[in-house]
């Protein structure tokens, strides 16, 4: 056995793939499979699950309803459809704001002196020690109508004797994207800078040599080289801001509702775990899909290995 | 050493959480083998239990409400038993009923409000509790006892009580609304801040058009999720773990809150006031319940006893002032502590006057029409 095991490569490799194999089907397989059953069933009103084969859920969340206030056939009521078109967009959001910020410090880190770039990339990551949720109730008190933000907007105003109403805000849309792009920016900077600093600096010489000036040497050369790194930055980004719900309950007053928000919601205050499962299969498709025409266009960002 | 400042940073970073780490077991071990007198980490002397009850297990897994439990009191069983105290917490019912019917959960003692307990009785997640390993059940105000979600409290022992009415800030908020419907005004518009809690907004709405707050008639609740619409977009804010932070930030200026809230933030700042709406308060009592697959009963019936002793359960009307139904907790506290006493019961905030009790309305289980309230909530939060 052990002496067939040495000779054969494929066995090896069996045998090395086994465990994260095993985790992957009994975590995620399984798992997506009850999911996918559980949304054809039917709530019970006490909050079960009644077995079933039915699209009333996906048919609902489409926002088609048989069961209109006026009493006509069929109705179409926006509301889910609108949740998921809020979601994408914030994502998209998100995700250009991250990337205009990302960019720039990462290109900084990459083009500072080698001895530096460990302590800047440190400060980088230093955030993420802190648990997630106590970074978001951080912002709670940077933008609340008496936080720290609008002390230091009065107080300056107060110098030059202007009138200052604070600023509303905490609980809003906007409180939501400042948040998602704080919580995500260390997962665009990281592969964005890896990329860069695999660029030759041999290749900039070229560029000055052949008569590129800085902008045509940042679009003809540095941008292409690092796409890798935004494309990896993208997905690194894009994917969870999709599925997160604890920023929009925190910061947006559980006002702003996104697609995490209602799959929580199914499955804790509405007590409809089906309901929730074609919502939680929806998200997935849609995410699917936007990765999918988005790696088609740009490849797969390689630089996820490496982030 | 020039020219390392990230690994003399490291070095610092990792002493300190070693050092962090050694004070964090130094407490726990304390905590298991302490002997001789009781005392939490605030000083507090724990009374002894009375009776002490034969424990065997070393564990107890709770699943309760946010903010709603006095550190001493958690502490002090810990030392005075012995036992691990785990504790999870949630806020809202809804959520504490859908995490414990699916099942998988290690809890001994739930917490749910009155109108939960049938549906968990009914859904068989409960388990009676034997009486006479309830010695101090005497403790409990008559009043609070045998109501109609468990006649007889087989399956249910009270915990605190309250009402959910209309907090506002009155430095902040020229005309102060005396009733529900005043609340859809539109000058309060993005300076709401209510409780996430489905039945008591709804019922509430009921209310304010004149139904029966528990109704299961399907036009009624249509008109409701309508009323409601009109509503929503003016709350600045859902929160039920801590509405008066943001009451007491100035972030919002009123809206509906339930009692302890109310009472703290009233402590903070005297403007912040809280008012019995002309339809009446809503009424509510949350009582501890066993789980049916409960691994540690012993100590679940230990913990009961222990905080419903009125040397401990005073306790709570100094940390989580709510309507307190437990009399020996008030007597003690009479005698003791004249100042957490008067406080409490001079508050019209945890003492409600009576003809507020009166108007007031109690939410109930409404059995098959459960998923009407549950679509309504989920609906009208998501449509802005």
């Amino acid at each position: 056995m052990l002496q067939r095991l040495r000779e054969s490569k494929s066995m090896q490799g069996t045998f090395l793939a086994l465990p994260t194999t095993l985790w992957l089907f009994v975590l995620l397989i399984i798992p997506l499979f009850l999911t996918l059953i559980v949304s054809f069933g039917q709530r019970s009103p006490d909050g079960g699950v009644i077995f079933s084969f039915s699209l009333d859920n996906y048919i609902r969340l489409l926002g088609y309803s048989t069961d209109c206030p006026g009493g006509q056939a069929s109705c179409f009521d926006p509301l889910y459809v609108n949740i998921l078109w809020r979601s994408l967009t914030l994502a998209f959001n998100t995700t250009a704001v991250v990337i205009l910020l990302a960019y720039p410090l990462a290109y900084f880190i990459a083009r500072a002196h080698p001895k530096r770039r460990n302590l800047f990339l440190f400060m980088v990551l230093i955030p993420l020690w802190t648990n997630f949720v106590i970074r978001v109730y951080a912002w709670m008190m940077l933008l609340r109508k008496e936080g720290a933000i609008n002390i230091v907007i009065g107080w300056v105003a107060g110098l030059f004797g202007i009138e200052f109403t604070p600023l509303e805000m905490l609980y809003t849309p906007g409180a939501v994207l400042v948040g998602m792009v704080y919580e995500f920016l260390p997962f665009m900077i990281l592969p964005i800078y890896t990329s860069l600093e695999k660029i030759d600096n041999s290749l900039y010489e070229a560029a000055a040599d052949l008569g590129a000036n800085a902008v045509k040497t940042l679009l003809r050369v540095t941008l292409p080289l690092s796409m890798p790194g935004v494309v990896a930055g993208t997905i690194l980004v894009f994917i969870p801001v999709m599925g997160t719900f604890i920023v929009s309950d925190i910061l947006g007053g559980r006002q702003v509702i996104l697609v995490g928000n209602l799959i929580q919601r199914q499955f804790l205050d509405a007590r409809d775990p089906t309901f929730g499962s074609a919502a939680s299969l929806i998200l997935m498709v849609m995410t699917l899909i936007v990765t999918y025409f988005y790696t088609r266009k740009f490849g797969f960002g390689e630089e996820i290995v490496a982030a | 050493m020039k020219g390392k400042p990230l690994f003399n940073l490291l070095g610092v970073l990792v002493v300190l959480s070693l050092a962090l780490a050694a004070c964090g077991g130094g407490k726990a071990t304390e905590a298991a083998v302490s002997d001789g007198p009781k005392v939490t980490s605030s000083g507090f002397a724990c009374p002894e239990p009375n009776p002490r009850m034969e424990v065997t297990s070393t564990e107890l897994n709770i699943f309760v409400w946010t903010e709603y439990f006095p550190q001493d009191m958690l502490d002090c069983f810990e030392l005075v038993y012995g036992i691990k105290l785990n504790r999870d917490e949630y806020s809202s019912n809804e959520e504490m009923y859908a995490k414990v019917s699916a099942g998988g959960t290690a809890y001994d003692l739930a917490q749910p409000t009155d109108y939960i307990v049938p549906l968990m009785i009914r859904t068989g997640l409960l388990q009676e509790f034997d009486h006479s390993k309830l010695p101090l059940l005497g403790n409990i105000d008559p009043n609070w006892m045998d109501q109609s979600f468990d006649p007889g409290n087989k399956y249910s022992v009270p915990y605190l009580a309250g009402t959910d009415a209309i907090v506002v800030n009155t430095e902040a908020v020229e005309n102060v609304p005396t009733s529900w419907s005043d609340l859809w005004k539109p000058e309060y518009a993005g300076r709401l801040v209510f409780i996430d809690d489905s039945r008591a907004v709804i019922g509430m709405t009921l209310v304010t058009l004149g139904y029966d707050p528990n109704t299961t008639n399907e036009a009624e609740l249509e008109e409701a999720k309508a009323k409601l619409a009109e509503l929503v977009p003016n709350v600045k804010l859902f929160d039920s773990d801590s509405p008066k932070t943001a009451l007491i930030a100035g972030d919002v200026d009123l809206g509906m809150v339930w009692t302890g809230e109310a009472f703290t933030a009233n402590q903070e700042n005297p403007a912040i006031q809280y008012i019995y709406p002309e339809e009446g308060p809503v009424l509510w009592q949350d009582n501890w319940v066993m789980l049916k697959d409960a691994s540690h009963a012993d100590a679940a019936y230990a913990w009961i006893n222990y905080i419903m002793q009125g040397e401990v359960f005073w306790l709570t009307i100094r940390d989580f002032q709510y309507t307190n139904p437990n009399i020996a907790a008030l007597e003690y506290a009479k005698a003791n502590q004249p100042e957490v006493y008067s406080a409490y019961f001079d508050s019209p905030i945890t003492n409600p006057p009576a003809e507020a009790v009166a108007k007031g309305f109690g939410i109930e289980d409404v059995g098959e029409a459960t998923p009407l309230y549950d679509n309504i909530w989920v609906e009208i939060k998501g449509g802005n």
